[in-house]
């Protein structure tokens, strides 16, 4: 049956135009960009590209400044995953409640910063959230009698502070997944737990993390590959500072590139992303197919 | 009796609290760039001030469209966005029901391949796009954005489609093979209709991430193909941020809008979408 349907239906002429197309626009800057990290390119000398094997690579390696903004992303990914995960879970769990009305209308007035461009996220968070004398943070902080930190200005809460505005986006993704996984769990679980004697909080760990197990490994995919390369957010944000506080891989890259000019470099620390992506991602769908296998 | 109807009481309001909680948070941004747009000075203010209109004015937005050249950026965005829309669709819509028309092998190849490129850091593309377009004489032209913006859309949408076309009933397909359909007319009048709203779910996704994009626009949009985002980023530069705080609130606004009205409008969908494709992870 499948055979006829395959023979009839000409699957590869409406596959093909297509599979051509991306395979151009994302193959051809892949292999360039792989070519151009292994050679020494400069903007301002760009007809000489001398081939330097991986001296780019050993070069970042033992950059000070590479390593920094590594360990910059590293904190922001696992930062934005945990609160990603935390809330998003405790959110959806609210939500799913059956004593809650007006569920869609919850749902997407939650998914407001979700689709607000990253850019002007980042702004309004800097000019309005997070600015140290009248922003909404340090006006509350005043009332309650608290330390009022510049958080943008200060090395020391920059990041935190492009960890939660990052968060405050991709949060709602993570709630809508967790939500629409929640939906599906039989109401006859939590009655059962009930008779158990279990109060929500047991339910919460005992019956619903249990059964989340997939989607909180899809979600850790979906916000870790956002996050690791996020940009716009962080640029509006801080530009990256103050210093190099909050300077991640991207932002460094972008830097090396444009503004230093340094081509074969910033497409070196391009494509170190792109590895430590690929082994996040091989490991990812490895998981991902054993659980296949197993429903 | 009457404990257990406090105890519901309770928890009822506990969790309407929590959902209120995030609910504040979710909203204040949008809602204090919105204050801040409709207050005629909006830098020296309290929070409470602006959300207070004390100084109400909407010259702002004047301003906005004036100084910050509107017109142009908004054009860009515009053309941008529905270009990279209308050639996704035309592209994937076919792509995705294709792979579920051929053999198991070869599509968990080419599907392991879709996927894979969702893991690729734009920043890596970025980068060597620049370079090839500044060869090619790319660099702040609208059709160079458009192709860099497909490198984001083909994977995501090829992705969540096959998703909604694994959905179409085969004994539906079945039956239009027996009726006679030619392979497009299979592919037309028999899977396409029953996966329509997935579609209309996608398009919409597709449009606002186009709208949204900022990195490659900052990589290549030279001067002439500049979008919104980067309308918006240059009041960021230098001394002068202090003294637009509104006139930047009221452009952000006009930014966001369209995304918002057109997100809660067509809410359904794009929950329906986008669940459906994390159930299919």
């Amino acid at each position: 049956m499948a055979d006829r349907r395959t023979r009839f239906t000409r699957g590869w002429w409406f596959i093909l135009p297509g599979l051509i197309l991306m395979t151009l626009i994302v193959g051809v800057p892949l292999v360039m960009g792989l070519n151009y990290s292994l050679r020494q390119v400069f903007l301002y000398d760009f007809a000489n590209q001398p081939f330097v094997g991986l001296d780019n690579y050993a070069r970042a390696l033992q950059d000070p400044l590479y390593i920094n903004s590594l360990r910059v992303t590293a904190i922001f990914t696992a930062g934005c995953l945990a609160i990603c995960l935390t809330f998003g879970i405790l959110i959806a769990f609210l939500l799913s409640a059956k004593q809650v009305k007006f569920r869609a209308t919850w749902l997407a007035l939650f998914l407001v910063p979700f689709v607000m461009t990253p850019v002007v996220g980042g702004i309004a968070w800097r000019l309005f959230i997070w600015q140290q004398e009248f922003g909404v943070i340090n006006h509350i902080a005043g009332l309650l009698n608290l330390p009022q930190p510049y958080w943008l200005l200060d090395r020391e809460t920059a990041l935190i502070a492009a960890i939660i505005s990052n968060s405050w986006q991709l949060t709602p993704l993570a709630i809508l997944v967790f939500y629409a996984a929640l939906t599906t769990i039989p109401e006859e679980l939590f009655e059962a737990g009930r008779v158990d004697g279990a109060g929500p909080m047991q339910a919460l760990w005992h019956i619903v993390l249990p059964m989340l197990k997939p989607h909180i490994l899809f979600v850790t995919i979906i916000v870790v590959t956002s996050a690791f390369r996020e940009f716009d957010m962080v640029w509006a944000l801080t530009g990256g500072g103050p210093g190099r506080a909050t300077t991640v891989l991207s932002i460094f890259a972008y830097n090396r590139g444009i503004s230093a000019q340094d081509m074969g470099m910033a497409n070196t620390v391009a494509f170190t992303m792109f590895i430590i992506m690929a082994t996040f991602a091989w490991i990812y769908i490895t998981l991902y197919r054993r659980t296949e296998v197993r429903e | 009796m009457n404990r257990a109807r406090l105890r519901k009481r309770t928890a009822f309001w506990l969790i309407h609290l929590g959902l209120l909680v995030w609910l504040v948070i979710a909203l204040t941004p949008p809602v204090m760039l919105l204050a801040a747009s409709l207050n005629r000075t909006a830098l020296f203010r309290s929070p409470v001030d602006l959300l207070l209109l004390r100084d109400f004015s909407l010259e702002n937005f004047g301003a906005a469209f004036v100084a910050g050249d509107f017109w142009f950026f908004f054009t860009n965005s515009l053309i941008i966005s529905t270009a990279a829309v209308v050639i996704t669709l035309v592209v994937c819509v076919p792509l995705a029901y294709g792979l579920n028309k051929i053999g198991d092998r070869q599509r968990n190849a080419v599907s392991f391949g879709v996927l894979a490129m969702r893991f690729i850091p734009y920043v890596v593309l970025a980068l060597p796009m620049f370079l090839i377009f500044v060869q090619i004489g790319l660099t702040g032209s609208r059709v160079g954005l458009v192709l860099a913006h497909l490198a984001i859309h083909i994977p995501f949408a090829t992705w969540m489609l096959v998703g909604f076309f694994a959905t179409v009933p085969r004994e539906l397909e079945e039956a239009g093979i027996v009726d006679g359909c030619s392979p497009w007319r299979l592919f037309w009048n028999v899977s396409l209709p029953v996966v329509r709203s997935g579609v209309i779910a996608l398009a919409i996704l597709v449009f606002i991430i186009s709208w949204n994009e900022y990195l490659f626009a900052l990589f290549l949009a030279g001067a002439g193909a500049q979008p919104l985002t980067v309308g918006i980023t240059r009041f960021l530069g230098g001394a002068e941020i202090g003294a637009q705080y509104g006139v930047i609130a009221a452009y952000a606004v006009l930014i966001v809008a369209p995304v918002i009205f057109f997100a809660l409008a067509a809410n359904r969908y794009i929950v329906s979408g986008m669940t459906a494709g994390a159930v299919k992870g």
